[in-house]
């Protein structure tokens, strides 16, 4: 039996089709506990991303029910979604960063949006910049970096507002091993500070020696 | 959304996308611009004709065989007309006064001759906010049937004719400025829609982080009244500034004293702007709201 209580997330018979000869994965059945660490894996346009992306409502499955955080997705309004997304902190795989803004403000624009002010929120995102390697380069632009930099700028604007649930996609996709370290560090930390994280990659050595929970997506399907 | 995070955002908005602002500001500006000159010329038109024909009083003669005695009864009923404004009685005597007045050097011409020749006569004021053409005629054709009244005078042909003319125009104008607002609504708008799309990339982005419809859009609904309100004060600002020019034109000529050009009724300048407004708010509204599903 799947209970509501003591999941975070929950997917029932979801499914997702962009056209007739286009379908992503059906019948998915997904629970996910609160404070569980998990990595979603399957090869390249399995529907990995297509799952992070249902779960922060940038797309709605065509059938079944998700509830993200006691909330059901369905249910959800225009209006409500924004709501939802400020307790998910997104790692996009194209990173989504917005090249007219700094570095700085990149990241501050995750606690602008709930109500921060820079300045208040200073220490914090100097803080996590420092955590993520890039203290020195807060006022450069986007484009000013590679993209191993562009990526941990992401992880940094996603993690900074202490959100419950983190969806990674692929966030150490252009990092070397000693950084994707640093990356897995980081999310341990934040698993360990209760945070749920979905931890999206085909990399399969990055969970060859843990104990964590993988959820492989194949063929449209969930394989155990 | 603390007040202080949208104006700090509005701000930088504005300084980072100044070109594309001040496009938008000129746009709108022109566009109003060509609009307001067109107003201009149509209150001018209206309040010319008005003028003309509020100043084309009627003129009441009587039969010279008319008793003095009648005289104040018939001023009675002349001012108790509702379309009458003022009424003067012009005895003979006075009349011939005017007549020598009027001849100066060579009143001589009139040595001799009895000063009652001329007709009494009263001069009537029509009432200017009653005023039109087709009512002024049908007075006249009424007081010319009172035995008293020996002939009614009122504004000549031209007049009648400058009048369905000058409505003519007045309508054509009104048509061209009606057709020049929908333009003027139609560039305005695509022009914010260019921008808007523009930067659709950066709003998805940002409502992806979790920002509200209203953090989103706050910013560009502040940039888009600031718009609306210098664009239409400036192209106002320069209609006005022309007004005076003219203005010092017509005081220093002959030709043009008298014809007393007006500046817009201030009522229309406010709704000018009040719209220019309303157009740039509701047209950045209706561009964002594709950027702000899902
Ligand atoms: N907007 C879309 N329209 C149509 N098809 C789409 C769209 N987005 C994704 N797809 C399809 O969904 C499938 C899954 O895509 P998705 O990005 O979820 O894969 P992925 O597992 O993340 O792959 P990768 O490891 O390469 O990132 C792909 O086959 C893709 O063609
Ligand atoms: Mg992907």
């Amino acid at each position: 039996m799947i209970s509501i209580e003591s999941s975070i997330i929950l997917l029932k018979d979801v499914s997702k089709k962009y056209s007739t000869d286009n379908v992503v994965f059906s019948g998915i059945d997904l629970e996910i506990e609160k404070g569980e660490f998990v990595f979603l894996t399957g090869p390249s346009g399995a529907g990995k991303s297509t799952m992070l992306r249902i779960l922060f409502c940038a797309e709605r499955p065509t059938s079944g029910e998700v509830w993200v955080d006691g909330v059901t997705l369905s249910s959800l309004s225009n209006a409500q979604v924004p709501y939802l997304r400020r307790k998910i902190g997104v790692i996009f795989q194209d990173f989504k960063l917005l090249s007219n803004y700094t570095i700085f403000d990149n990241v501050a624009l995750s606690l602008e949006v709930i109500g921060l002010g820079k300045k208040q929120a200073e220490q914090r995102i100097m803080q996590i910049l420092e955590g993520v390697g890039l203290a020195g380069k807060t006022s450069h632009y986007p484009l000013q970096l590679s993209g191993g930099e562009q990526q941990r700028v992401a992880i940094a604007r996603a993690v900074v507002n202490r959100p419950s649930i983190i969806l990674a996609d692929e966030p150490t996709g252009n990092l070397d091993l000693q950084r994707t370290e640093e990356v897995i560090m980081l999310m341990e930390e934040l698993n360990a500070r209760g945070a749920t994280i979905i931890f999206a990659t085909h990399d399969d050595r990055l969970f060859e020696n843990t104990h964590r929970r993988v959820i492989r997506l194949f063929n449209g399907r969930i394989r155990i | 959304m603390t007040l202080a995070i949208l104006c700090r955002r509005a701000f930088s908005d504005l300084r980072q996308n100044f070109c594309a602002q001040l496009i938008t500001t000129m746009v709108v500006s022109l566009s109003i611009l060509i609009f307001a000159f067109f107003t201009l010329l149509y209150f001018n038109l209206q309040h010319f004709v008005d003028r003309l024909g509020a100043e084309l009083g009627l003129v009441v003669f009587l039969s010279e065989d008319t008793p003095k005695d009648r005289i104040p009864s018939l001023y009675q009923k002349l001012t108790g007309l509702s379309e009458v404004e003022k009424v003067t009685y012009i005895s003979s005597e006075e009349a011939f006064g005017r007549l020598e007045k009027f001849l100066k050097d060579e009143k001589e011409v009139l040595e001799g001759v009895d000063p009652r020749f001329l007709p009494p006569s009263f001069e009537i004021q029509v009432n200017r906010a009653m005023f039109q053409l087709k009512r002024i005629k049908q007075l006249a054709g009424e007081i010319d049937k009172w035995p008293e009244v020996s002939k009614v005078q009122f504004g000549q042909e031209w007049i009648d004719r400058l009048y369905v003319f000058s409505g003519l125009v007045r309508t054509i104008v009104a048509i061209i400025g009606l057709l020049l607002l929908f333009t003027a609504a139609f560039v305005v708008t695509n022009t914010i829609k260019l921008t808007v799309y523009a930067r659709q990339e950066e709003l998805k982005i940002i409502r992806l982080v979790g920002a509200t419809n209203i953090f989103i859009q706050g910013p560009f609904l502040v940039e888009a009244f600031l718009q609306g309100l210098m664009g239409s004060s400036l192209a106002l600002g320069v209609v006005f500034a022309c007004f005076r020019f003219f203005q010092g034109i017509e005081a220093k000529s002959e030709l043009l004293r008298g014809v007393n050009i007006c500046f817009i009724p201030w009522q229309y300048t406010v709704a000018i702007i009040a719209s220019s407004v309303l157009l740039c708010v509701l047209g950045t509204a209706l561009a964002m709201r594709r950027s702000l599903r899902l």
